[in-house]
């Protein structure tokens, strides 16, 4: 973990600093398209730990490890976290390059909607303590990722300013090898800050676990 | 089948004898509706002010329907059918209420708004009814776990409303489009999309409630 710790945080330096001073500037928006490098890499983090959300919360309504259950509520912290970052640095890029803070865009209300839905869940989490809340939580973290096919395809019958993927295509990168290299640091220090941060709120809930356990015991 | 029969009866009479749930949800749409129409009454707000008065009553009267069971909610699960389909009556019973408070709404919504609600009525039926279905299956399910998890009532709006929101969406296109008098066909992709959500939520909530309900 602390390796990881200091991996991410390494890598988030580099990335960082390539993406401020090495990376070439976009002929057209100018210097907030370096916004970019922290935008793309914290969405795509906040899907991974929406995933891990899903998939902890089907694995503890079958298996009932409270495992599962602590997988689950520390990634949709940090997936809060992540989507709150997305949404943000989007809001910020999008008033400098469009001219508009928001727009009713598939993908922009998806975030949005899902943002809602995780806070929602950890309301559950903070009201409802224990194996009460945990089964909640994990109905409302399967319902979260089964909205977001439907959310998607209702907004796009909104319409769109934002680009189509520019990365993740099938016929390949469309990004200049001078932007695309600093990106993958960066979504590397990201992915790799989320797993060191997962496991560390993993250990934490961990202890807090065997602490009300034990004080349970006692009284 | 019988015992579904006999759970369904079981909920409408008790609503019957109480009306508690429609009058609530009933009396909160016709004022959301006039709240809303107060404040802008052309033919393009009727669309989302319909959908937003749905929404809201919904939340409000989905909670009540598992406060009525929660003291005895153990007698309910004992009853001889699998745990989803004791869903299914909960859902079936709500989504009544629901559609009695949208009949109860439309002679409003038409003198509010604007009267093509009263001509494109059987058009219409179609996003009322597909609509429904899937505000139902999601406000019994978040309803089942708000309660069980004995959270506040004001939980489940902001559960809810983030979860509908794609339905929402949908229902306030194709309405618009009927409304506008375009033929159903213009409406197709709000309309599937309604069946989609409505087939993803109730098979999710059938299969999930089990594990909002156990002790």
């Amino acid at each position: 973990m602390r390796v990881l710790l200091f991996l991410g945080g390494a890598l988030l330096l580099v990335g960082v600093a390539w993406a401020l001073l090495v990376a070439p500037i976009e002929l057209f928006q100018g210097a907030p398209q370096r916004i970019m490098y922290v935008h793309v890499p914290s969405v795509i983090t906040a899907y991974v730990a929406l995933l891990v959300v899903f998939v902890g919360s089907v694995l503890y309504l079958s298996r009932r490890d409270p495992r599962w259950d602590r997988l689950a509520r520390s990634a949709a912290e940090l997936g809060v976290l992540f989507v709150s970052i997305t949404l943000l640095s989007g809001a910020i890029w999008g008033r400098a390059v469009w001219g508009a803070w928001w727009t009713w865009d598939a993908r922009l209300t998806t975030t949005l909607v899902l943002w809602f839905i995780y806070v929602g869940y950890l309301m559950v989490r903070a009201w409802a303590p224990g194996v009460r809340g945990a089964s909640a939580a994990a109905v409302i973290g399967i319902v979260g990722v089964l909205d977001i096919p439907v959310i998607h395809w209702s907004a796009r019958i909104l319409r769109t300013l934002h680009p189509q993927p520019t990365v993740f295509r099938v016929e390949g990168p469309a990004l200049p090898a001078g932007m695309l290299i600093p990106l993958l640091v960066n979504l590397a220090a990201f992915l790799v800050f989320f797993s060191a941060l997962l496991l560390l709120r993993i250990g934490q809930e961990r202890t807090l676990d065997a602490l009300s356990e034990a004080l349970e015991e006692d009284a | 089948m019988k015992a579904v029969r006999l759970l369904v009866g079981k909920d409408l009479l008790l609503e019957w004898r109480g009306r508690e749930i429609v009058s609530v949800m009933g009396l909160l749409a016709l004022l959301l509706a006039i709240v809303l129409g107060a404040t802008r009454s052309g033919a393009d707000a009727a669309p989302s002010a319909m959908w937003v008065t749905y929404a809201f009553g919904a939340t409000l009267g989905f909670a009540r329907t598992f406060v009525i069971e929660r003291d005895h909610l153990a007698g309910l699960l004992l009853a001889p059918l699998d745990r989803g389909l004791i869903f299914l009556t909960k859902a079936l019973a709500n989504w009544l209420g629901l559609v009695v408070v949208q009949v109860l709404s439309l002679p409003l919504l038409g003198a509010l708004f604007t009267e093509a609600i009263w001509r494109h009525l059987p058009a219409l039926a179609l996003p009322l009814l597909l609509g429904g279905i899937g505000l139902a299956a999601v406000g019994t399910l978040l309803g089942a776990l708000v309660v069980q998890a004995r959270l506040r009532e004001a939980l489940l709006p902001i559960l809810m409303l983030p979860v509908v929101l794609p339905l929402v969406i949908a229902a306030v296109g194709a309405t618009a489009g009927i409304l506008e008098g375009l033929p159903l066909r213009a409406v197709g992709s709000e309309l599937r999309l309604l069946l989609a959500f409505d087939i993803i939520f109730v098979t999710a909530s059938f299969l999930l409630f089990e594990y909002v309900v156990e002790e």
